[in-house]
C-alpha cells in the first residue's frame, strides 16, 4: 500500500462540489426559535445526532480501510499498486469536491439547482480522462482500464457532495449515514470478488460502483423531498416557521471556498512533503499523515451538520463532538504510538511514533477549527474568515518550506498552522459576543489598575528571569527525559517498577516531549509554566486571604525567590509541587471562609494534583484535613454551621479519595518493587549538596533543619556560604520573638501549619530514613512561606514608604540569594554534565571511548552524547583496552561519596599506568580525564 | 473637665476572660516540661563547662528563666473557670476612696463623676487629696463626693488611704486610682465575691485605655494584658491573686485585721496582700474590665513606674520568704516578686557575645551548634508558643523589647534593695511628655553602643562561623534593644484621644534615689 493509499480511510470522504450560480439563493440562517433547542437536553440531542452521523462516517472509513487491506492480500503487489494508484486518482477528484457539501448543507435547494451543472462538470472531467487515458496510463504506469474507471467515477464527485450536503441541510441524517456506509458495503460486497476475478481494474470498477450506489442512496426519493430541496424548504420552513433570513455577507460560495481552503490546509502538507523531502522522509510523513487523518476524518461530518443549524447550542454540540472525536483519536494514538505505527505500517516506520501524537493533535485541532469555520460561515461576515484561512494556508506552506527539513519539521509546521487556525477561528467566533465584550471590558479595566499592571510586570519579569536562569540537565532530569520518551504504557511501567514518584509530572513531560521535543528548554516547559504561574497565583491568594499589598509583596518575592527560579529550570516535579501546594491551601481557605462547590472542587482537584505530583504532598493534605477537623470542632455547638460544613467535608473528601485511589495501587507497586530491589529511598543521590548540615547517612539534626530552612528561602549556595548563613541562626530567634503579639488569624495559622508541619514530619521520619528529610520533599512550603513573609512585611507598619522599603530590602536579599545560587560555581547543586560531555565530544574522534561513573549517569551522559560517534559505558563494566591512537575519556561525579571517589581514583591510577594522560578538567561536581595510547 | 475624646470613656477593647482551652494549656505544659528537662540535662552535663565563670552565669540565668517559665506555666495551668458571683444580700455600703496627689483635675474628674454613679451598693465617694488643691475640693463638691485632706503626708498613698479608713465606716472599701474611670457595674460585679466572709478583696483588671496613644502605652499595656489575662486568672485559680492598688474592693474588717495599708513599702498593695493571705484571708480576681485607666505615655513615666514596682517587689522578697504563707502561695508571691530580677539575665546574655568577641572565652565548651540547637530550639520555640497561646497574642514583641531595654531598672532596683536604700513613692505621671527622653534609656543606649562596637569589631576580625554566630547574637540584642529604646528617642505624636487639659506638672524623670 502506498502512503497515499494509507490516507484513504482517514481522510474525509469526497463530498461533491457545485458552483454557485447568480440565481442561487444565498445561504440562510434558520430561525433559531424554530429549529434550535435552547436547553441542555437539546444540546445533548444535537450532540447525539452528531455522534450518530460521525459514527457512520467512521464506519465508512473503517469499511474502506478493510477493503483496501483485503485487496492488498487478494491482489499481487503490482496489481495492488495499480489499484492504489486508482484510489489516489479517485481522491484527487473527490477531495476538492468535498468542500462543496458545505454549500448544499447551508442551502439544500442548491443541490437541485446545481445537479445538472455538477453532472456536466463531472462528465467533462470524465471525458477528458477518457481522451487522455492512453498517454496518462503510459505516464503513470497503470493500465488504461484504471483511468477509464476513474473517468466513470468523475461525474459522481460533485453529485455526491451536493446530495449529501442536501441531506445534512434537510437533517435527513439516516440517509446521509446510509449513503456513507453504502460505499464500503458495495466495495466489500463486489469489490473483493471483482478484484480477485479481474484484477485491479475489477477492484476499481467496484469502487466506482460504490460511488454510484452512494449517490443513488443520497438522491431525493420522492417528490416532496425533491420539492422541498428545490424550493429551499428546510424543516423550519416546513414547520411553518418564519422564513430564515439569509446572512447577506455569508453566501454559500463563501462556505465552499472556506471548506476548500480547509481541505488545502489539511492535505497540502503531504504534497509539499513529497516535494521537499527525500523519499524516506516523505514516506515517513505519509505514514504520519495517514495516522493524523484519523482525527480529521472522524469529524468530517460535524461541521456539515452544523451549517444548516447555526446557533449557540448547535455550535456547542458540534464543538463537543469534534473535540471528543479528536481527543479519542489522540488517546488511541498516544497509548503507544511507536507500537501502533509498527503494528500498522511496519517496523521501518517505528521512528514516526515519536511525532505521531503532535500530528494527530494537529488534525484533531483541525476538526475543531472546521466546526468554528462552519459557524463563522453562517454567523459572521466572510472576509475575516476567508482571510484567516488564506493566511493559514499560505503560512502553512511557508512554514513547511522553512522548517520542513524532515518529517518532524513538516509535522511541526502543520501543528503550528492548525493551532493558529483554531485560535484565530475561536477569536473570530468570540469577537463581538456580549460575553467577549464584557470580558474585554473587564480586562481593559483591570489593566488600568496599578496593582494589576504591577502584577503583569512582576510576572513578566519573573518569567524572563526563569527563562534566563538556565543550567544543564542533571541526573534526575535526564532520567525523567529518558522515561518520557517511552510509550505511555512503558513510561507508567517504568515508573511503577523503577521509580519512587507519582506520575503527574512525568505525564506532563511525556506530552511536552512529544510536542516540543527533548531540548533543554523544551523539557522544562511544564516547570517553567508552573513556576511562572506561581507568581499570579500567589498574588491572587495573598489578595484574597489578606489584602492587595500582601499579595503584591508576596508575588514580588516569588518572582525573585531562589527556589521558584531554580525549579523552573528543572525538568522535575518540584515547580508543580509548589504551584499545587499554594493552590490547595488557598482553595482550602476559601472553602473555610466562603464554602461553595467551586471552592471545594478547586481544593479537591488541587490537593489531588498535589498528591499525584509528589507523594509527600499527602503531608500537606493531611495538615489541611486537620485544619478541617479544627474548623468543625470550633463550630461544634452551632448546628447551622456544623452540619453543612461537615456534610460538605465528608462528601468532598470521598471525592478526593476516589481521585487518589488509582494512585494507591501504583504507589503500592512502586513500594513493592523498590523493596524487592532493596533500594527504597536510597536509590537516588538526593542529598547532593547537603553536606553543610548533614553527614551522609546520619539522621538529620537541628543544623540540617536549619540548613534546609535557609535553602528554602535563600536558595542553594556553596558550602562556605551555607556555613556562614547557618552560623547566623540567632537572627532566627529575633524572627521568632518578632512573632510575639502578631495577629493570629486562622488563615495565618493554617498557612503556617501547612508550611511547617510537613517539614517537621519529614524531620521526624528522617530519624529513621535520613534521606527523606530533604527540602525538595517539602518544597510546597516555599510559596506559603513567601506568602507569610509578604503579609508580615506589609503589616509591619502602616507607613506606605516604610512598607515599600522593607519589601524592597527583602526582595533584594532574595535576589542576591538567587544570583549567588545561579552564578556561584561552588554551588554543590550545580552539575555541569553538559559542559563536560560537550568538551569530551569536541576532543573525541570516532572510535574513542567514554567511561563514566557512577553507573546511574547513563541517562544524562546519553542525553548530551546524542548523535556522537563516541561509544560510552559505565566504569562498573571495567576499563577498556585501547588500540593505538585510541583515547578513553573518564567522566566522574558524586566524588563526595567515598565509594565513587575510591573507584574513580583506582581507575585513574590504572589508566595512568597504562596510558598517557592527555587532559584533565574540573567542572562543577564533575571531573574528566582523557587518556591516549 | 473631660471631653468625649478621653479614651477612658470608650468601651474597652480587651476581654480579660478570653482564655485558651484548658486542654491546650495543659497539653502545652505537658510538652514543655520534658523539653525543659531535656535542655537542662544537656546543659548541666559536666562536659559543657567552658569558661567556668561564664558557664556559671549562663546556668544561673537559664535556671532563673526556667523557674520563671515553669512558674508561668504552672500559674496558667491552674486557671479555674468560676461562675460569676452576685451580691445577694441587702444593699451594702461601700466607701469609694480615690487618692490624688497633684494630678490634673481633668484626669480626676471623670473618675469622680463615674464613681458617684456606681450601682449595686450604697456608695460614698471620698476624694483623698494629698496635694492640698482647692480645685480638688471644688471638684468633690461639684459631684457630691466627700473631700478629705491630711495635714501631714506620711506614708504616701498607703498613708493617705489609712487616713481615710479612719474617717469612714462602710463595711466595704473600694480603692480607685484617680485616673481609673470605673464602670457603673464595678461594685455589682465584685461585691458578690465578698459574700464569702473569708474573702478580703476582689481585684479587677487594670486596663490602659490609652494603649493606642503611642508605642510606650501600647507596650506597657501589652505587659499588663499578659498579667491581667492568663497570669491573674491563674493566680486566682491558685487563690493567690494579690491586690494591685486600684480597681479593688476590700472588706474593711480584713484591712483592719492586718492594720491597714502598709506604709513602709512603695508597693503597699503587694505587701498588703501578703499580710492578708498570711492572716488567712482569701482573694479573688474578677476577669472583667470594670475600670479604664491611663498607662504611662512616655519612657520616663514607664521607667518611673517600673522602678517603683521593681524596688517594691524585690524589697518584699524577704517578707515573702519569711512569711507563714502556705507553700503554694509563697511560691506564687516569690515568682511575682522575683520577676524583677529578670533584667540581670538580659545583662548576662548580652555580655556573652561581647566577652566572646573580645576575649574568645565562652560559657560552653565542646558544643556543636547542632547539639545546642537540638536541645534549645524545641524548648525555646514551644515556650514562645505557650506565651502566644496563653496570652492569646496579648504579649507583643515591643513589650518584650521594652522590657529588655529596661533591664537596668531591675539591676538598679536589686542593688538598692541590697543596699537597703529606701525609695520614695512616686506617682506614675498620667500624661506623657512629647519631647525625646534619651536620659530615660541611657543605660540601654550604652549597652547598645557596646554591642554595636563589638559586633563591628568581630566582623572586622574574621568571618569564621563562631565569630559570625556571636556577631549574630550581638545583632539579636542590638535589634531588641533598639526596638525598646526607639520610642524614647522619637517625639511622641500628640494623641488625639488624650484629655484636653493643660498639664498640671511635667512628667518626671526616673527616680534615681
Amino acid at each position: 500500500m502506498t502512503a497515499t493509499e494509507g490516507r484513504t480511510p482517514t481522510r474525509p470522504q469526497p463530498e461533491r462540489p457545485t458552483h454557485r450560480r447568480p440565481a442561487d439563493p444565498p445561504p440562510r440562517q434558520p430561525d433559531p426559535r424554530a429549529v434550535l433547542p435552547t436547553t441542555p437536553a437539546g444540546v445533548r440531542r444535537l450532540a447525539a445526532e452528531q455522534l450518530g452521523v460521525a459514527a457512520g462516517q467512521l464506519g465508512a472509513g473503517v469499511g474502506n480501510l478493510v477493503f483496501a487491506l483485503v485487496a492488498a492480500r487478494v491482489l499481487a503487489p503490482g496489481a495492488f499498486a495499480d489499484l492504489a494508484a486508482f484510489l489516489a486518482l479517485y481522491l484527487l477528484i473527490h477531495v476538492p469536491a468535498a468542500s462543496l457539501s458545505a454549500g448544499s448543507a447551508m442551502a439544500p435547494e442548491l443541490a437541485a439547482a446545481a445537479r445538472r451543472r455538477a453532472l456536466a462538470a463531472g462528465g467533462a472531467v470524465g471525458g477528458a480522462l477518457v481522451v487522455l487515458s492512453v498517454p496518462l496510463a503510459a505516464l503513470l504506469h497503470v493500465p488504461v482500464g484504471i483511468l477509464l474507471a476513474a473517468a466513470v467515477a468523475a461525474p459522481t464527485a460533485g453529485l455526491i457532495a451536493l446530495e449529501r450536503g442536501r441531506l445534512y441541510g434537510l437533517q435527513r441524517h439516516r440517509r446521509a449515514v446510509a449513503s456513507l456506509l453504502a460505499e464500503p458495503a458495495v466495495r466489500l460486497a463486489i469489490g473483493v470478488a471483482l478484484a480477485a476475478l479481474a484484477g485491479p481494474v475489477g477492484g476499481a470498477l467496484a469502487v466506482v460502483a460504490a460511488g454510484w450506489a452512494a449517490l443513488l442512496v443520497a438522491l431525493p426519493r420522492d417528490r416532496d423531498e425533491s420539492r422541498a430541496a428545490g424550493n429551499g424548504a428546510s424543516p423550519a420552513a416546513a414547520n411553518g416557521a418564519s422564513p430564515a433570513v439569509p446572512h447577506p455577507r455569508s453566501p454559500t460560495g463563501v462556505a465552499v471556498a472556506a471548506f476548500l481552503l480547509l481541505a488545502l490546509v489539511q492535505n497540502q502538507d503531504v504534497l509539499l512533503a513529497n516535494a521537499v523531502l527525500d523519499p524516506v522522509e516523505a514516506g515517513r510523513f505519509a505514514v504520519l499523515s495517514t495516522l493524523g487523518g484519523v482525527a480529521a476524518f472522524a469529524s468530517t461530518t460535524v461541521p456539515l451538520m452544523l451549517l444548516p443549524r447555526g446557533g449557540r447550542d448547535a455550535l456547542r454540540a458540534a464543538l463537543g463532538v469534534a473535540a471528543l472525536l479528536g481527543v479519542g483519536a489522540l488517546a488511541v494514538v498516544a497509548i503507544s504510538p511507536g507500537a501502533l505505527v509498527e503494528l500498522v505500517f511496519g517496523a521501518r516506520y517505528a521512528p514516526v511514533g515519536a511525532i505521531a501524537v503532535p500530528y494527530v493533535l494537529a488534525m484533531a485541532l483541525l476538526g475543531v477549527a472546521r466546526v468554528l469555520v462552519a459557524h463563522l460561515c453562517v454567523a459572521r461576515p466572510p472576509r475575516a474568515t476567508l482571510a484567516l484561512l488564506g493566511a493559514t494556508a499560505a503560512g502553512h506552506v511557508a512554514l513547511v518550506l522553512a522548517i520542513g527539513h524532515d518529517a518532524a519539521g513538516v509535522a511541526t509546521a502543520t501543528l503550528a498552522a492548525t493551532v493558529t487556525l483554531t485560535a484565530g477561528a475561536a477569536a473570530l467566533t468570540l469577537h463581538g459576543t456580549p460575553a467577549a465584550t464584557r470580558a474585554a471590558a473587564r480586562a481593559l479595566a483591570a489593566l488600568r489598575r496599578p496593582d494589576i499592571a504591577a502584577l503583569i510586570a512582576i510576572t513578566a519579569g519573573g518569567g524572563v528571569l526563569r527563562m534566563l536562569a538556565t543550567r544543564g540537565i542533571w541526573l534526575d532530569e535526564a532520567t525523567s527525559i529518558h522515561q518520557a520518551q517511552m510509550s505511555i504504557g512503558a513510561l507508567l511501567d517504568s515508573l511503577r517498577t523503577t521509580d519512587v514518584h507519582p506520575p503527574l509530572h512525568h505525564l506532563a513531560l511525556w506530552l511536552t516531549v512529544r510536542v516540543f521535543g527533548t531540548g533543554e528548554l523544551a523539557v522544562r516547559v511544564p516547570s517553567l509554566i508552573a513556576a511562572t504561574a506561581l507568581i499570579p497565583v500567589i498574588y491572587l491568594a495573598g489578595r484574597d486571604i489578606y489584602d492587595r499589598r500582601a499579595g503584591l509583596a508576596a508575588a514580588g518575592l516569588t518572582a525573585v525567590a531562589p527556589f521558584p527560579v531554580w525549579y523552573a529550570q528543572e525538568a522535575r516535579m518540584y515547580a508543580l509541587f509548589m504551584l499545587f501546594a499554594a493552590l490547595a491551601v488557598w482553595m482550602q481557605i476559601r472553602v473555610l471562609r466562603d464554602g461553595g462547590g467551586r471552592n471545594w472542587l478547586g481544593y479537591v482537584l488541587a490537593a489531588a494534583a498535589l498528591v499525584y505530583t509528589q507523594y509527600f504532598g499527602i503531608l500537606f493534605v493531611g495538615v489541611q484535613q486537620l485544619g478541617f477537623l479544627v474548623a468543625l470542632w470550633r463550630v461544634r455547638h452551632e448546628p447551622d454551621e456544623l452540619r453543612p460544613l461537615g456534610l460538605a467535608w465528608i462528601g468532598w473528601s470521598l471525592f478526593f479519595i476516589l481521585l487518589v485511589v488509582p494512585l494507591m495501587g501504583f504507589a503500592q507497586a512502586q513500594f513493592a518493587a523498590n523493596e524487592a530491589a532493596g533500594k527504597g529511598f536510597e536509590q537516588v543521590p538526593s542529598q547532593a549538596g547537603g553536606t553543610v548540615g548533614e553527614i551522609a547517612g546520619r539522621p538529620p539534626g537541628a543544623y540540617a533543619a536549619l540548613t534546609n530552612a535557609v535553602w528554602a528561602v535563600l536558595g542553594y549556595h556553596s558550602n562556605a556560604t551555607m556555613t556562614a548563613l547557618a552560623a547566623m541562626w540567632p537572627l532566627l530567634l529575633l524572627l521568632a520573638l518578632g512573632m510575639l503579639g502578631r495577629g493570629r488569624s486562622w488563615r495565618t495559622l493554617l498557612l503556617a501549619a501547612c508550611a511547617v508541619v510537613p517539614a517537621i514530619v519529614l524531620f521526624g521520619l528522617g530519624q529513621m530514613k535520613p534521606l527523606v528529610f530533604e527540602v525538595r520533599y517539602f518544597v510546597g512550603a516555599v510559596p506559603l512561606v513567601l506568602l507569610l513573609i509578604g503579609r508580615a512585611l506589609t503589616s509591619w507598619t502602616l507607613r506606605a514608604g516604610a512598607t515599600v522599603a522593607v519589601c524592597c530590602v527583602a526582595a533584594l536579599a532574595l535576589a542576591i540569594g538567587e544570583a549567588d545560587q545561579q552564578f556561584n560555581g561552588s554551588n554543590p547543586r550545580v552539575y555541569d554534565f553538559k559542559g563536560a560531555v560537550h568538551s569530551i565530544e569536541r576532543r573525541a574522534r570516532p572510535g574513542d571511548l567514554l567511561v563514566f561513573t557512577p553507573s546511574y549517569l547513563d541517562h544524562v551522559v546519553a542525553y548530551y552524547r546524542d548523535g556522537s560517534d563516541v561509544s560510552m559505558r559505565p566504569l562498573s563494566n571495567g576499563l577498556p583496552r585501547l588500540a593505538r591512537g585510541q583515547r578513553v575519556f573518564l567522566l566522574a561525579s558524586f566524588l563526595d561519596k567515598p565509594q565513587f571517589r575510591q573507584s574513580t581514583q583506582a581507575a585513574v591510577r590504572r589508566l595512568d599506568a597504562r596510558y598517557r594522560l592527555v587532559n584533565a578538567e574540573k567542572r562543577p561536581q564533575i571531573r574528566t580525564w582523557e587518556f591516549s595510547r | 473637665m473631660s471631653t468625649s475624646t478621653d479614651p477612658r470613656l470608650r468601651p474597652p477593647t480587651w476581654d480579660a476572660a478570653r482564655a485558651p482551652h484548658p486542654v491546650l494549656v495543659r497539653g502545652l505544659v505537658c510538652a514543655l516540661v520534658p523539653l525543659a528537662v531535656s535542655y537542662f540535662a544537656w546543659l548541666l552535663a559536666p562536659e559543657r563547662v567552658g569558661q567556668p565563670v561564664l558557664y556559671g552565669l549562663l546556668v544561673a540565668a537559664e535556671l532563673f528563666n526556667a523557674i520563671q517559665a515553669l512558674g508561668f506555666w504552672w500559674t496558667c495551668a491552674g486557671e479555674r473557670r468560676r461562675p460569676r458571683a452576685r451580691w445577694a444580700g441587702p444593699s451594702a455600703a461601700v466607701d469609694v476612696l480615690v487618692p490624688v496627689y497633684g494630678e490634673p483635675v481633668a484626669v480626676v474628674e471623670p473618675t469622680i463623676a463615674a464613681a458617684v454613679r456606681l450601682r449595686g451598693a450604697d456608695v460614698r465617694v471620698h476624694l483623698l487629696d494629698d496635694g492640698g488643691s482647692e480645685a480638688m475640693r471644688e471638684l468633690a463638691e461639684r459631684h457630691g463626693a466627700e473631700y478629705i485632706r491630711r495635714d501631714t503626708r506620711s506614708g504616701a498613698k498607703a498613708g493617705n488611704l489609712n487616713h481615710a479608713l479612719a474617717r469612714t465606716d462602710a463595711p466595704f472599701v473600694a480603692v480607685l486610682d484617680c485616673d481609673h474611670v470605673p464602670d457603673p457595674r464595678l461594685l455589682e460585679a465584685t461585691l458578690g465575691y465578698l459574700a464569702d466572709p473569708r474573702a478580703a478583696f476582689a481585684q479587677a483588671p487594670q486596663y490602659y485605655a490609652n494603649h493606642a496613644a503611642g508605642e510606650i502605652p501600647a507596650a506597657a499595656w501589652s505587659q499588663q494584658a499578659l498579667f491581667f489575662g492568663p497570669i491573674a486568672r491563674g493566680k486566682d485559680g491558685h487563690d493567690a491573686m494579690f491586690c494591685c492598688g486600684t480597681n479593688v474592693v476590700f472588706r474593711r474588717t480584713a484591712l483592719e485585721d492586718v492594720g491597714g495599708f502598709p506604709q513602709d513599702s512603695v508597693t503597699e498593695d503587694f505587701e498588703l496582700s501578703i499580710r492578708l493571705h498570711e492572716a488567712g484571708w482569701t482573694s479573688h480576681y474578677v476577669p472583667e474590665v470594670l475600670a479604664s485607666g491611663l498607662g504611662p505615655e512616655d519612657m520616663a513615666s514607664y521607667v518611673s513606674q517600673q522602678q517603683r514596682w521593681a524596688r517594691g517587689c524585690l524589697g518584699a522578697i524577704p517578707a515573702v520568704l519569711g512569711s507563714s504563707l502556705p507553700l503554694r502561695l509563697k511560691l506564687q508571691y516569690a515568682l511575682s516578686a522575683s520577676y524583677f530580677l529578670s533584667g540581670w539575665t538580659v545583662l548576662i546574655y548580652m555580655s556573652f557575645p561581647v566577652v566572646r568577641l573580645l576575649t574568645g572565652s565562652q560559657p560552653l565548651a565542646a558544643v556543636s551548634a547542632d547539639q545546642f540547637l537540638g536541645h534549645f530550639v524545641p524548648y525555646f520555640g514551644l515556650a514562645l508558643v505557650a506565651v502566644m497561646a496563653f496570652g492569646r497574642g496579648a504579649y507583643s514583641f515591643r513589650a518584650l523589647a521594652l522590657q529588655a531595654a529596661s533591664f537596668w531598672i531591675h539591676v538598679q532596683a536589686t542593688l538598692f534593695v541590697l543596699a537597703r536604700r529606701r525609695g520614695s513613692f512616686v506617682v506614675t505621671p498620667k500624661e506623657g511628655a512629647r519631647e525625646r527622653q534619651p536620659r530615660a534609656v541611657a543605660p540601654a543606649l550604652a549597652a547598645l553602643a557596646v554591642l554595636l562596637g563589638v559586633a563591628l569589631l568581630g566582623l572586622v576580625r574574621g568571618h569564621d562561623p563562631a565569630t559570625l554566630n556571636n556577631v549574630a547574637f550581638a545583632a539579636l540584642h542590638i535589634c531588641v534593644l533598639t526596638a525598646g529604646v526607639l520610642p524614647a528617642l522619637r517625639r511622641a505624636p500628640v494623641p488625639a484621644a488624650a484629655p484636653q487639659v493643660a498639664p498640671a506638672r511635667r512628667a518626671r524623670e526616673p527616680v534615681t534615689a
